[in-house]
Protein backbone atom coordinates (compact mmCIF):
# COMPACT_ATOMS: atom_id res chain seq x y z
CA UNK A 1 0.00 0.00 0.00
CA UNK A 2 1.33 3.41 -0.95
CA UNK A 3 1.58 6.81 1.66
CA UNK A 4 -0.99 8.88 0.46
CA UNK A 5 -0.94 12.49 0.76
CA UNK A 6 -1.86 15.92 0.26
CA UNK A 7 -0.63 17.92 -2.00
CA UNK A 8 -3.48 20.51 -2.83
CA UNK A 9 -6.21 22.76 -1.06
CA UNK A 10 -9.22 24.46 -3.23
CA UNK A 11 -12.10 26.46 -1.42
CA UNK A 12 -15.21 28.44 -2.10
CA UNK A 13 -16.15 29.13 1.51
CA UNK A 14 -18.30 31.84 3.37
CA UNK A 15 -14.77 32.62 4.73
CA UNK A 16 -13.60 33.08 1.42
CA UNK A 17 -11.21 30.73 -1.16
CA UNK A 18 -7.82 31.16 -0.15
CA UNK A 19 -6.76 28.79 1.86
CA UNK A 20 -4.95 30.49 4.28
CA UNK A 21 -7.05 33.55 4.56
CA UNK A 22 -9.78 31.09 6.00
CA UNK A 23 -7.74 29.67 8.46
CA UNK A 24 -6.52 32.79 9.46
CA UNK A 25 -10.11 33.97 9.71
CA UNK A 26 -10.76 30.82 11.60
CA UNK A 27 -8.28 31.63 13.82
CA UNK A 28 -9.44 35.05 14.73
CA UNK A 29 -12.56 33.12 15.68
CA UNK A 30 -14.68 35.50 12.42
CA UNK A 31 -18.06 34.40 12.50
CA UNK A 32 -19.91 33.63 8.24
CA UNK A 33 -23.38 33.29 10.02
CA UNK A 34 -25.21 35.73 8.85
CA UNK A 35 -29.66 35.96 9.29
CA UNK A 36 -30.96 34.70 6.24
CA UNK A 37 -34.32 34.83 4.69
CA UNK A 38 -35.53 37.78 7.02
CA UNK A 39 -39.29 37.17 5.66
CA UNK A 40 -39.35 33.47 6.63
CA UNK A 41 -41.36 33.37 9.77
CA UNK A 42 -38.88 32.27 12.88
CA UNK A 43 -35.25 34.09 12.45
CA UNK A 44 -32.87 31.84 10.89
CA UNK A 45 -28.93 31.83 10.17
CA UNK A 46 -27.27 30.49 7.34
CA UNK A 47 -23.27 31.09 6.03
CA UNK A 48 -23.19 31.68 2.41
CA UNK A 49 -20.15 32.19 0.21
CA UNK A 50 -19.76 35.48 -2.12
CA UNK A 51 -19.49 34.30 -5.23
CA UNK A 52 -19.08 35.17 -8.93
CA UNK A 53 -20.01 32.54 -11.26
CA UNK A 54 -18.71 35.15 -14.46
CA UNK A 55 -15.25 33.64 -13.24
CA UNK A 56 -15.67 30.14 -13.82
CA UNK A 57 -18.33 29.49 -16.50
CA UNK A 58 -19.21 31.79 -19.58
CA UNK A 59 -23.08 32.07 -19.59
CA UNK A 60 -23.39 29.46 -21.90
CA UNK A 61 -21.80 26.99 -19.79
CA UNK A 62 -24.30 27.81 -17.05
CA UNK A 63 -27.16 26.32 -18.34
CA UNK A 64 -28.26 23.92 -16.18
CA UNK A 65 -25.53 23.91 -14.16
CA UNK A 66 -26.61 24.31 -10.57
CA UNK A 67 -24.87 26.38 -7.48
CA UNK A 68 -23.90 23.47 -6.03
CA UNK A 69 -22.15 22.12 -9.12
CA UNK A 70 -20.98 26.13 -9.81
CA UNK A 71 -19.03 25.99 -6.28
CA UNK A 72 -17.60 22.14 -6.95
CA UNK A 73 -15.96 23.14 -9.79
CA UNK A 74 -14.08 26.17 -8.59
CA UNK A 75 -13.24 24.47 -5.65
CA UNK A 76 -12.14 21.65 -7.02
CA UNK A 77 -10.60 24.01 -9.69
CA UNK A 78 -8.44 25.77 -6.90
CA UNK A 79 -7.59 22.30 -5.73
CA UNK A 80 -5.83 21.28 -8.96
CA UNK A 81 -3.70 25.08 -9.37
CA UNK A 82 -2.71 24.58 -5.98
CA UNK A 83 -1.41 21.49 -6.48
CA UNK A 84 0.33 22.56 -9.35
CA UNK A 85 -0.71 19.07 -11.44
CA UNK A 86 1.36 19.15 -14.57
CA UNK A 87 0.00 18.06 -18.44
CA UNK A 88 1.72 14.45 -17.60
CA UNK A 89 -1.07 13.52 -16.15
CA UNK A 90 -2.64 10.31 -17.27
CA UNK A 91 -6.16 11.33 -17.19
CA UNK A 92 -7.35 7.88 -17.38
CA UNK A 93 -5.87 7.21 -13.93
CA UNK A 94 -7.76 11.15 -12.69
CA UNK A 95 -10.21 10.22 -10.05
CA UNK A 96 -12.74 12.37 -8.98
CA UNK A 97 -14.79 11.80 -5.19
CA UNK A 98 -17.38 13.82 -4.42
CA UNK A 99 -19.68 14.32 -1.20
CA UNK A 100 -22.61 15.62 -1.54
CA UNK A 101 -25.72 15.39 0.75
CA UNK A 102 -28.88 16.64 -1.34
CA UNK A 103 -27.52 17.83 -4.65
CA UNK A 104 -28.87 21.00 -6.59
CA UNK A 105 -31.27 22.60 -4.08
CA UNK A 106 -31.86 25.78 -6.03
CA UNK A 107 -32.93 23.96 -9.17
CA UNK A 108 -35.46 21.84 -6.85
CA UNK A 109 -36.69 25.17 -5.25
CA UNK A 110 -37.36 27.07 -8.49
CA UNK A 111 -38.64 23.75 -9.75
CA UNK A 112 -41.24 23.41 -7.19
CA UNK A 113 -42.09 26.97 -6.82
CA UNK A 114 -43.13 26.57 -10.86
CA UNK A 115 -44.84 23.61 -10.24
CA UNK A 116 -47.44 24.96 -7.65
CA UNK A 117 -47.94 27.68 -9.92
CA UNK A 118 -48.70 31.50 -9.69
CA UNK A 119 -50.68 30.22 -6.30
CA UNK A 120 -47.57 28.89 -5.03
CA UNK A 121 -47.23 29.73 -1.63
CA UNK A 122 -45.68 27.02 0.93
CA UNK A 123 -49.34 26.90 2.20
CA UNK A 124 -50.26 25.12 -1.06
CA UNK A 125 -48.26 22.27 -0.04
CA UNK A 126 -50.12 21.70 2.68
CA UNK A 127 -53.58 21.91 1.55
CA UNK A 128 -52.54 19.35 -1.50
CA UNK A 129 -51.53 20.40 -4.83
CA UNK A 130 -55.16 19.30 -6.66
CA UNK A 131 -55.68 21.51 -9.04
CA UNK A 132 -52.97 24.07 -8.48
CA UNK A 133 -50.52 21.86 -11.37
CA UNK A 134 -52.88 23.47 -14.36
CA UNK A 135 -49.99 26.66 -14.44
CA UNK A 136 -47.09 24.50 -13.28
CA UNK A 137 -44.07 25.48 -15.18
CA UNK A 138 -41.02 23.90 -14.77
CA UNK A 139 -37.61 24.44 -15.80
CA UNK A 140 -36.62 22.27 -18.31
CA UNK A 141 -32.94 21.25 -16.95
CA UNK A 142 -34.30 20.96 -13.28
CA UNK A 143 -33.00 17.31 -13.40
CA UNK A 144 -29.53 17.08 -14.95
CA UNK A 145 -29.01 20.62 -12.59
CA UNK A 146 -30.28 18.77 -9.15
CA UNK A 147 -29.07 15.21 -9.57
CA UNK A 148 -26.63 14.77 -6.52
CA UNK A 149 -23.93 13.49 -8.83
CA UNK A 150 -23.93 16.44 -11.27
CA UNK A 151 -21.18 18.51 -8.80
CA UNK A 152 -18.93 15.10 -9.94
CA UNK A 153 -19.64 15.51 -13.23
CA UNK A 154 -18.92 18.88 -14.02
CA UNK A 155 -15.54 18.51 -11.97
CA UNK A 156 -14.72 15.39 -14.49
CA UNK A 157 -15.59 17.48 -17.42
CA UNK A 158 -13.46 20.42 -16.35
CA UNK A 159 -10.29 17.95 -15.59
CA UNK A 160 -10.93 15.35 -18.21
CA UNK A 161 -11.00 12.79 -15.56
CA UNK A 162 -11.44 9.42 -17.25
CA UNK A 163 -11.03 7.60 -14.37
CA UNK A 164 -13.88 6.74 -11.21
CA UNK A 165 -15.84 10.02 -10.64
CA UNK A 166 -17.87 8.83 -7.72
CA UNK A 167 -20.73 10.21 -5.45
CA UNK A 168 -20.99 9.58 -2.34
CA UNK A 169 -24.56 10.73 -0.43
CA UNK A 170 -23.62 10.01 3.09
CA UNK A 171 -25.48 13.21 4.79
CA UNK A 172 -23.14 14.89 6.87
CA UNK A 173 -20.56 12.19 6.06
CA UNK A 174 -20.27 12.68 2.62
CA UNK A 175 -16.94 14.21 1.70
CA UNK A 176 -15.04 12.76 4.77
CA UNK A 177 -16.30 9.29 3.34
CA UNK A 178 -15.09 10.77 -0.59
CA UNK A 179 -11.87 11.62 0.88
CA UNK A 180 -11.54 8.37 2.71
CA UNK A 181 -12.25 6.63 -0.64
CA UNK A 182 -10.24 8.06 -2.90
CA UNK A 183 -7.63 7.53 -0.21
CA UNK A 184 -8.13 3.97 -0.77
CA UNK A 185 -8.15 4.28 -3.93
CA UNK A 186 -4.71 5.92 -4.05
CA UNK A 187 -3.29 3.60 -1.82
CA UNK A 188 -3.83 0.32 -3.82
CA UNK A 189 -2.74 1.96 -6.92
CA UNK A 190 -5.76 1.93 -8.83
CA UNK A 191 -5.93 5.80 -9.20
CA UNK A 192 -2.84 8.36 -9.63
CA UNK A 193 -4.48 11.25 -8.17
CA UNK A 194 -7.49 12.17 -6.74
CA UNK A 195 -9.96 14.98 -6.61
CA UNK A 196 -11.63 14.27 -3.52
CA UNK A 197 -13.72 16.66 -1.55
CA UNK A 198 -17.56 17.65 -1.23
CA UNK A 199 -20.06 20.00 -2.63
CA UNK A 200 -23.67 21.95 -0.68
CA UNK A 201 -25.95 24.70 -1.32
CA UNK A 202 -28.47 24.24 0.25
CA UNK A 203 -29.44 27.71 1.18
CA UNK A 204 -33.08 27.93 0.13
CA UNK A 205 -36.18 28.70 1.61
CA UNK A 206 -37.89 25.86 1.34
CA UNK A 207 -34.43 24.16 2.81
CA UNK A 208 -34.36 26.17 5.58
CA UNK A 209 -37.63 25.65 6.87
CA UNK A 210 -37.24 21.79 6.54
CA UNK A 211 -33.76 22.06 8.76
CA UNK A 212 -35.88 24.48 11.02
CA UNK A 213 -39.15 22.23 11.41
CA UNK A 214 -36.63 19.34 12.70
CA UNK A 215 -35.77 21.61 15.33
CA UNK A 216 -31.73 21.42 14.99
CA UNK A 217 -30.93 24.94 13.77
CA UNK A 218 -29.47 27.31 16.59
CA UNK A 219 -31.96 29.96 17.75
CA UNK A 220 -31.12 33.28 18.31
CA UNK A 221 -31.97 36.66 18.89
CA UNK A 222 -32.74 38.60 15.68
CA UNK A 223 -32.43 42.38 17.79
CA UNK A 224 -29.59 41.70 18.65
CA UNK A 225 -26.82 42.45 15.96
CA UNK A 226 -24.32 39.75 16.81
CA UNK A 227 -27.01 37.18 17.71
CA UNK A 228 -26.87 35.28 14.24
CA UNK A 229 -23.29 35.28 14.04
CA UNK A 230 -22.98 33.63 17.65
CA UNK A 231 -26.05 31.62 17.62
CA UNK A 232 -23.91 28.23 17.08
CA UNK A 233 -22.22 27.47 20.55
CA UNK A 234 -20.47 23.56 19.94
CA UNK A 235 -19.99 22.06 23.74
CA UNK A 236 -20.90 25.32 25.19
CA UNK A 237 -24.04 24.59 28.33
CA UNK A 238 -26.51 27.09 26.45
CA UNK A 239 -26.03 25.55 22.84
CA UNK A 240 -29.25 25.32 20.52
CA UNK A 241 -27.84 23.70 17.60
CA UNK A 242 -26.25 24.64 14.36
CA UNK A 243 -26.68 26.66 11.67
CA UNK A 244 -26.66 25.47 7.93
CA UNK A 245 -23.80 26.77 5.02
CA UNK A 246 -22.96 26.53 1.41
CA UNK A 247 -19.70 26.08 -0.21
CA UNK A 248 -16.98 23.42 -1.44
CA UNK A 249 -13.90 22.22 -0.66
CA UNK A 250 -11.47 19.51 -2.05
CA UNK A 251 -8.38 18.53 -1.53
CA UNK A 252 -5.64 16.65 -3.89
CA UNK A 253 -4.93 13.22 -3.00
CA UNK A 254 -1.75 11.31 -4.51
CA UNK A 255 0.89 8.83 -3.54
CA UNK A 256 3.91 9.98 -1.30
CA UNK A 257 6.31 8.85 -4.51
CA UNK A 258 4.90 10.63 -6.89
CA UNK A 259 4.77 13.74 -5.03
CA UNK A 260 8.50 13.55 -4.11
CA UNK A 261 9.09 12.67 -7.81
CA UNK A 262 7.42 15.77 -9.79
CA UNK A 263 8.65 18.09 -6.45
CA UNK A 264 5.27 18.83 -5.12
CA UNK A 265 4.91 20.57 -1.99
CA UNK A 266 3.22 18.27 0.98
CA UNK A 267 0.65 19.41 3.19
CA UNK A 268 -0.19 16.75 5.39
CA UNK A 269 0.00 12.56 4.85
CA UNK A 270 -3.55 11.24 4.76
CA UNK A 271 -2.35 8.51 8.15
CA UNK A 272 -5.77 6.47 8.38
CA UNK A 273 -9.45 6.74 7.56
CA UNK A 274 -12.07 4.56 9.60
CA UNK A 275 -15.90 3.68 9.41
CA UNK A 276 -18.36 3.02 11.86
CA UNK A 277 -22.38 2.59 11.37
CA UNK A 278 -24.40 3.25 14.29
CA UNK A 279 -27.25 0.84 13.06
CA UNK A 280 -29.44 2.25 15.85
CA UNK A 281 -31.39 5.19 14.96
CA UNK A 282 -31.92 6.94 11.87
CA UNK A 283 -31.01 10.59 13.42
CA UNK A 284 -30.18 9.71 16.91
CA UNK A 285 -26.20 9.54 17.35
CA UNK A 286 -24.73 6.77 19.18
CA UNK A 287 -21.74 6.50 21.20
CA UNK A 288 -20.79 2.76 20.35
CA UNK A 289 -21.34 4.20 16.20
CA UNK A 290 -18.95 6.67 16.68
CA UNK A 291 -16.30 5.10 18.39
CA UNK A 292 -16.00 2.62 16.31
CA UNK A 293 -15.58 4.85 13.61
CA UNK A 294 -12.48 6.22 15.97
CA UNK A 295 -10.62 2.99 16.59
CA UNK A 296 -10.79 1.47 12.64
CA UNK A 297 -9.22 5.25 12.06
CA UNK A 298 -6.59 5.24 14.56
CA UNK A 299 -5.69 1.32 13.67
CA UNK A 300 -5.43 2.38 10.19
CA UNK A 301 -3.33 4.97 10.95
CA UNK A 302 -1.07 2.43 12.96
CA UNK A 303 -1.62 5.20 15.66
CA UNK A 304 -2.58 5.46 19.54
CA UNK A 305 -4.68 7.78 20.99
CA UNK A 306 -1.92 9.61 22.76
CA UNK A 307 -0.45 10.13 19.26
CA UNK A 308 -2.88 12.65 18.08
CA UNK A 309 -2.99 15.79 19.09
CA UNK A 310 -6.06 17.68 17.90
CA UNK A 311 -9.56 16.42 16.76
CA UNK A 312 -12.06 18.79 14.73
CA UNK A 313 -14.78 17.48 16.33
CA UNK A 314 -18.34 17.18 14.45
CA UNK A 315 -19.87 19.47 17.06
CA UNK A 316 -23.34 20.63 15.27
CA UNK A 317 -23.87 22.20 18.75
CA UNK A 318 -27.45 19.84 19.40
CA UNK A 319 -27.97 19.10 22.73
CA UNK A 320 -27.43 15.31 22.24
CA UNK A 321 -24.96 14.99 19.62
CA UNK A 322 -22.01 16.95 21.19
CA UNK A 323 -22.37 14.85 24.50
CA UNK A 324 -22.64 11.43 22.66
CA UNK A 325 -19.49 12.74 21.02
CA UNK A 326 -17.73 13.95 23.82
CA UNK A 327 -18.64 10.34 25.40
CA UNK A 328 -17.25 8.42 21.74
CA UNK A 329 -14.07 10.29 22.43
CA UNK A 330 -13.47 9.76 26.33
CA UNK A 331 -14.24 5.74 25.47
CA UNK A 332 -11.11 5.69 23.12
CA UNK A 333 -8.90 8.31 24.71
CA UNK A 334 -9.29 7.31 27.93
CA UNK A 335 -7.24 8.51 29.98
CA UNK A 336 -5.70 10.35 27.02
CA UNK A 337 -8.45 12.53 26.54
CA UNK A 338 -6.82 15.38 28.63
CA UNK A 339 -4.12 15.58 26.31
CA UNK A 340 -6.25 16.12 23.25
CA UNK A 341 -7.68 19.61 22.01
CA UNK A 342 -10.75 19.83 20.30
CA UNK A 343 -12.63 22.54 18.43
CA UNK A 344 -15.79 22.27 16.61
CA UNK A 345 -15.46 25.06 13.59
CA UNK A 346 -18.72 24.65 12.48
CA UNK A 347 -19.26 27.74 14.89
CA UNK A 348 -18.02 29.29 12.40
CA UNK A 349 -18.64 28.45 8.84
CA UNK A 350 -21.64 26.32 9.77
CA UNK A 351 -22.95 22.80 8.62
CA UNK A 352 -21.47 22.89 5.07
CA UNK A 353 -23.48 18.89 5.10
CA UNK A 354 -22.17 17.14 2.22
CA UNK A 355 -19.36 19.21 1.98
CA UNK A 356 -18.74 19.44 5.90
CA UNK A 357 -16.14 16.28 6.02
CA UNK A 358 -14.32 18.33 3.01
CA UNK A 359 -13.61 21.34 4.31
CA UNK A 360 -12.98 20.31 8.28
CA UNK A 361 -10.45 17.87 6.45
CA UNK A 362 -9.32 20.96 4.89
CA UNK A 363 -9.04 22.78 7.95
CA UNK A 364 -7.48 19.69 9.78
CA UNK A 365 -4.36 19.60 6.90
CA UNK A 366 -3.89 23.43 7.41
CA UNK A 367 -3.62 23.37 11.15
CA UNK A 368 -1.12 20.17 11.25
CA UNK A 369 0.66 22.38 8.67
CA UNK A 370 0.63 25.69 10.16
CA UNK A 371 0.81 23.66 13.92
CA UNK A 372 -2.19 26.29 15.12
CA UNK A 373 -5.48 25.03 16.82
CA UNK A 374 -8.38 26.98 15.30
CA UNK A 375 -10.48 28.09 18.39
CA UNK A 376 -14.16 26.26 19.76
CA UNK A 377 -15.64 29.73 19.07
CA UNK A 378 -18.77 30.98 21.48
CA UNK A 379 -18.52 28.73 24.31
CA UNK A 380 -18.36 30.89 27.28
CA UNK A 381 -19.14 28.13 29.80
CA UNK A 382 -19.01 24.39 28.73
CA UNK A 383 -21.63 21.69 29.33
CA UNK A 384 -20.42 19.73 32.02
CA UNK A 385 -21.63 16.98 30.68
CA UNK A 386 -19.53 17.16 27.46
CA UNK A 387 -15.42 16.06 29.16
CA UNK A 388 -13.16 17.75 26.48
CA UNK A 389 -10.75 19.75 26.43
CA UNK A 390 -11.96 22.74 23.87
CA UNK A 391 -9.54 24.81 22.45
CA UNK A 392 -9.70 28.89 23.49
CA UNK A 393 -11.19 31.60 21.89
CA UNK A 394 -8.15 32.63 20.68
CA UNK A 395 -7.15 29.53 18.91
CA UNK A 396 -3.39 28.39 19.96
CA UNK A 397 -0.33 27.04 18.76
CA UNK A 398 0.86 23.50 18.78
CA UNK A 399 4.42 23.23 17.96
CA UNK A 400 4.32 19.78 18.65
CA UNK A 401 1.54 18.92 16.76
CA UNK A 402 2.31 15.68 15.01
CA UNK A 403 -1.09 13.80 14.02
CA UNK A 404 -4.47 15.03 14.16
CA UNK A 405 -8.25 13.86 13.60
CA UNK A 406 -11.29 15.06 12.05
CA UNK A 407 -14.69 13.56 12.76
CA UNK A 408 -18.04 13.37 10.65
CA UNK A 409 -21.11 11.76 11.74
CA UNK A 410 -23.92 11.33 9.42
CA UNK A 411 -27.44 11.18 9.67
CA UNK A 412 -28.33 7.63 8.41
CA UNK A 413 -25.77 6.47 11.30
CA UNK A 414 -22.77 6.24 8.79
CA UNK A 415 -19.45 7.74 11.15
CA UNK A 416 -16.51 8.39 9.57
CA UNK A 417 -12.87 9.75 10.92
CA UNK A 418 -10.29 11.02 8.87
CA UNK A 419 -6.72 10.74 10.52
CA UNK A 420 -3.93 13.40 9.18
CA UNK A 421 -0.20 13.59 10.13
CA UNK A 422 2.56 15.72 9.64
CA UNK A 423 4.42 14.67 6.78
CA UNK B 1 -43.08 42.98 -37.23
CA UNK B 2 -40.72 40.06 -36.74
CA UNK B 3 -39.68 38.74 -33.42
CA UNK B 4 -35.96 37.97 -34.90
CA UNK B 5 -34.60 41.30 -32.85
CA UNK B 6 -36.01 40.28 -29.65
CA UNK B 7 -34.76 36.68 -30.08
CA UNK B 8 -31.28 38.03 -30.51
CA UNK B 9 -31.71 40.13 -27.77
CA UNK B 10 -32.73 37.03 -25.36
CA UNK B 11 -29.74 34.99 -26.41
CA UNK B 12 -27.65 37.76 -26.11
CA UNK B 13 -29.05 38.16 -22.23
CA UNK B 14 -29.11 34.78 -21.72
CA UNK B 15 -25.73 32.81 -23.18
CA UNK B 16 -23.76 36.12 -23.80
CA UNK B 17 -23.49 35.69 -27.85
CA UNK B 18 -23.56 38.51 -29.68
CA UNK B 19 -25.82 39.25 -32.37
CA UNK B 20 -23.33 40.18 -34.78
CA UNK B 21 -21.31 36.94 -34.66
CA UNK B 22 -24.52 34.83 -34.92
CA UNK B 23 -26.02 34.66 -38.40
CA UNK B 24 -29.64 34.23 -38.06
CA UNK B 25 -29.97 31.55 -40.80
CA UNK B 26 -26.41 30.11 -38.98
CA UNK B 27 -27.23 26.91 -37.06
CA UNK B 28 -27.40 27.48 -33.14
CA UNK B 29 -25.67 23.97 -32.49
CA UNK B 30 -22.96 24.61 -34.35
CA UNK B 31 -22.44 27.94 -32.48
CA UNK B 32 -22.09 25.73 -29.01
CA UNK B 33 -25.43 25.27 -28.02
CA UNK B 34 -25.98 21.91 -27.15
CA UNK B 35 -29.27 20.30 -26.84
CA UNK B 36 -29.39 20.89 -23.22
CA UNK B 37 -28.40 24.73 -23.60
CA UNK B 38 -31.42 24.98 -26.97
CA UNK B 39 -34.13 23.55 -24.39
CA UNK B 40 -33.86 25.97 -22.04
CA UNK B 41 -33.54 28.44 -24.40
CA UNK B 42 -36.79 27.45 -25.86
CA UNK B 43 -38.16 28.01 -21.94
CA UNK B 44 -36.91 31.29 -22.03
CA UNK B 45 -38.46 32.02 -25.69
CA UNK B 46 -41.70 30.86 -24.29
CA UNK B 47 -41.46 32.71 -20.94
CA UNK B 48 -40.96 36.24 -22.82
CA UNK B 49 -43.78 35.65 -25.50
CA UNK B 50 -46.00 34.38 -23.37
CA UNK B 51 -46.58 31.09 -25.95
CA UNK B 52 -47.09 27.32 -24.80
CA UNK B 53 -44.32 25.66 -27.86
CA UNK B 54 -44.23 22.52 -26.83
CA UNK B 55 -46.81 20.99 -29.23
CA UNK B 56 -44.95 22.85 -31.89
CA UNK B 57 -42.13 20.85 -33.60
CA UNK B 58 -39.31 23.42 -34.07
CA UNK B 59 -37.20 21.31 -36.31
CA UNK B 60 -35.01 24.47 -36.65
CA UNK B 61 -31.98 25.48 -34.62
CA UNK B 62 -31.71 28.66 -36.46
CA UNK B 63 -32.80 32.00 -35.12
CA UNK B 64 -34.31 32.85 -38.25
CA UNK B 65 -36.31 29.49 -37.80
CA UNK B 66 -37.55 30.42 -34.40
CA UNK B 67 -38.86 33.59 -35.11
CA UNK B 68 -40.96 32.66 -37.87
CA UNK B 69 -42.60 30.33 -35.20
CA UNK B 70 -42.85 32.81 -32.69
CA UNK B 71 -44.14 35.14 -35.38
CA UNK B 72 -46.89 32.57 -36.61
CA UNK B 73 -48.03 31.73 -32.93
CA UNK B 74 -47.98 35.50 -32.04
CA UNK B 75 -50.51 36.26 -34.89
CA UNK B 76 -52.76 33.08 -33.95
CA UNK B 77 -52.90 34.68 -30.56
CA UNK B 78 -53.50 38.08 -31.39
CA UNK B 79 -57.56 39.12 -31.13
CA UNK B 80 -59.07 38.66 -35.08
Amino acid sequence: MKTVVITGLGLMTPHGEVPDLVFAALMRGESAVRRVFPELPKPVAAATVAFDEARWFTKLQLAGVDRVSQLAVAAAGNAMHDAAVGNDLDRDRLGVYVGCGMGGANALDTAYRGAIGASGSASAVSTGLAGSFATARVPPLTIPAFMPNAPAAHVAMRHQAHGPVLTYSVACAASAVAIAEAGKAVANGEVDLAIAGGAEAIIVPGVMLAWQAMHTLATFNANDADGAAKAVRPFAADRSGFALGEGAAFLILESEERARNRGARIYATLKGWGYGSDATHLTKPDVAGQSRALRNALNRAGARPADVGYCNAHGTATRIGDIVESDALALVWGDDLDALRVSSTKALHGHMLGGAGALEAAITVLALHHRQLPPNAHCSEIDPACRLVLVPPDGMTAPDLQMAISNSFAFGGTNAVLVFARA
Amino acid sequence: MSSLPELQKLIHEKYGIDPATLDANESMREKGLDSLALVEFLFTVEDHFKIDMSDAEPGTDTLAGLAAIVDRMLAEKAPA
